[in-house]
């Protein structure tokens, strides 16, 4: 028997947010689990990769935008070398990223950083976390 | 040869190593590297959304000035800047949209000389007329391995070296296009030409852990245990890098590695400059090894290769 989903409005409009900011067509995703396999970081997660996307397929935002694996993505891009339909998974963490709360606490702001730390870091890394991470 | 070269914000300041060994190194070759006036930091990171396109605003500007100066070719070392500029120019030739945007807001960009205190504005539109080059396809394309080979002035004696290319040289694979992103040949064979022996294994084009190492200090000294065990376990005496912050998880956090896992004794990490001036003849100490936390020294001595002891 065939089930057929449909998205309501709001899940609808999700979806929509996420493909127009990330540019991606995240349908595009038939769940190899390519991206998960290779991913640095999967370990840590408690979403993996092809799982924040098919729930971004389901409109699902609630369980996308709470999820650790946001800020676990290094954007290492090996998900994307290895997705055998282009998807750009790294765009995708970015999309969901930016339509956290605009009003919400940083994920990691530069208060978390020890002077210490931060003077031994190479800047770049200072640069990069915070761009990612703070809003 | 005189050719425009992008430091970056690290290279001047934590991780002078990369830098004076790119320097020492480009001048036994007879390349007189320039830097653009007024270059400001890159952003470090490419912005990945349609709607942040402000992270553009710097690599275009640092890139308009190269061409200003009369430069075709920018030259970088450091991945993440190399991969933002290069991200960054791709964007500003591919969407027009982007291009206009991001010009529009450059054009009334204020200089101020800082002799003359004289100020400049309204700029011309930056269409990606410059190529963005990392010194390792530099050296490949512009240069050729054949004159490295001519100028070595040491003899490495194959020195088992793996090389580390990291995220950002060759990901993503559409838009870097340097390599096969998953069976790259550019630094094997760069190894090759200045005397060293690549090893092969199979962690090259992993993640080091990257920014992660200040957020979640753990996964960056696990995912850079990973990629220096598997050089050990594959024979290398060294890694190489290209990365001023895979240097800083692999090298920097070696003690910790060693910490979390019992079986790891530690493998010292090179910049691929400082094997390139070593190799042309550039003295120990136009090295930069004092930035070391693992001591590299043994690697650069004249005595014979075979008795580096890691």
């Amino acid at each position: 028997m065939r089930v057929k989903l449909k998205a309501g409005r709001d899940q609808r409009k999700f979806i929509e947010r996420i493909e127009e900011l990330s540019g991606e067509n995240v349908f595009a995703c038939y769940q190899c689990g390519r991206c998960s396999a290779g991913c640095p970081m999967a370990s840590e997660m408690d979403l993996l990769p092809n799982q924040i996307i098919r729930l971004v397929q389901m409109g699902l935002a609630e369980d996308v935008l709470r999820s650790k694996t946001l800020f676990l993505c290094a954007s290492c891009f090996t998900c994307e070398s290895r997705c055998p339909k282009g998807i750009d998974m790294a765009r995708v963490m970015e999309a969901v990223r930016h339509i956290l709360d605009p009003k919400g606490k940083d994920a990691f702001g530069p208060g978390e950083i020890s002077p210490e730390l931060a003077q031994e870091v190479p800047q770049q890394v200072l640069v990069a976390i915070f761009r990612k991470f703070s809003k | 040869m005189k050719i425009h070269y992008y430091p970056g914000c690290t290279l001047k300041q934590k991780t002078t190593a990369l830098d004076i060994s790119t320097r020492e190194a480009m001048k036994r070759l007879d390349i007189e590297l320039v830097e653009p006036e007024g270059w400001s930091c890159c952003g470090a990171e490419y912005p990945l959304t349609e709607e942040k396109i402000a992270g553009l605003a710097a690599p275009i500007r640092v890139l308009r000035q190269v061409r200003d100066e009369g430069g075709d070719v920018l030259v970088t070392t450091c991945s993440f800047c190399f991969a933002v500029l290069k991200r960054a120019d791709k964007a500003i030739k591919d969407d027009p949209l982007k291009h206009k945007r991001i010009n529009a807001y450059l054009r009334d960009d204020i200089q101020i000389n800082p002799l003359t205190k004289e100020r400049t504005t309204g700029f011309e539109d930056y269409n990606g007329e410059v190529k963005v080059l990392h010194l390792l396809e530099f050296l490949r394309d512009r240069v050729g391995y054949l004159k490295i080979r001519e100028r070595l002035k040491r003899d490495l004696k194959g020195l088992a070296v793996a090389p580390y290319y990291g995220c950002r040289v060759l990901r993503p694979q559409k838009e870097m296009a340097v390599d096969e992103p998953d069976s790259p040949r550019l630094f094997e064979e760069f190894l090759q030409a200045v005397g060293c022996a690549a090893v092969d294994y199979p962690f090259k084009q992993e993640c080091c852990g990257s920014y992660l190492s200040v957020s979640l200090p753990a996964a960056a000294t696990e995912a850079s245990y990973r990629v220096l065990r598997s050089a050990r376990m594959n024979g290398a005496k060294a890694v190489a890098v290209t990365c001023p912050l895979c240097f800083y998880n692999m090298d920097h956090r070696q003690d910790a590695i060693k910490e979390t896992f019992l079986d790891f004794t530690g493998l010292p990490v090179v910049f691929f400059t400082q094997l390139l001036a070593w190799a042309l003849g550039v003295e120990k100490s136009m090295l930069g090894l004092g930035e070391h936390r693992v001591p590299a020294d043994s690697l650069f001595s004249e005595a014979p290769a075979t008795e580096v002891r890691t």
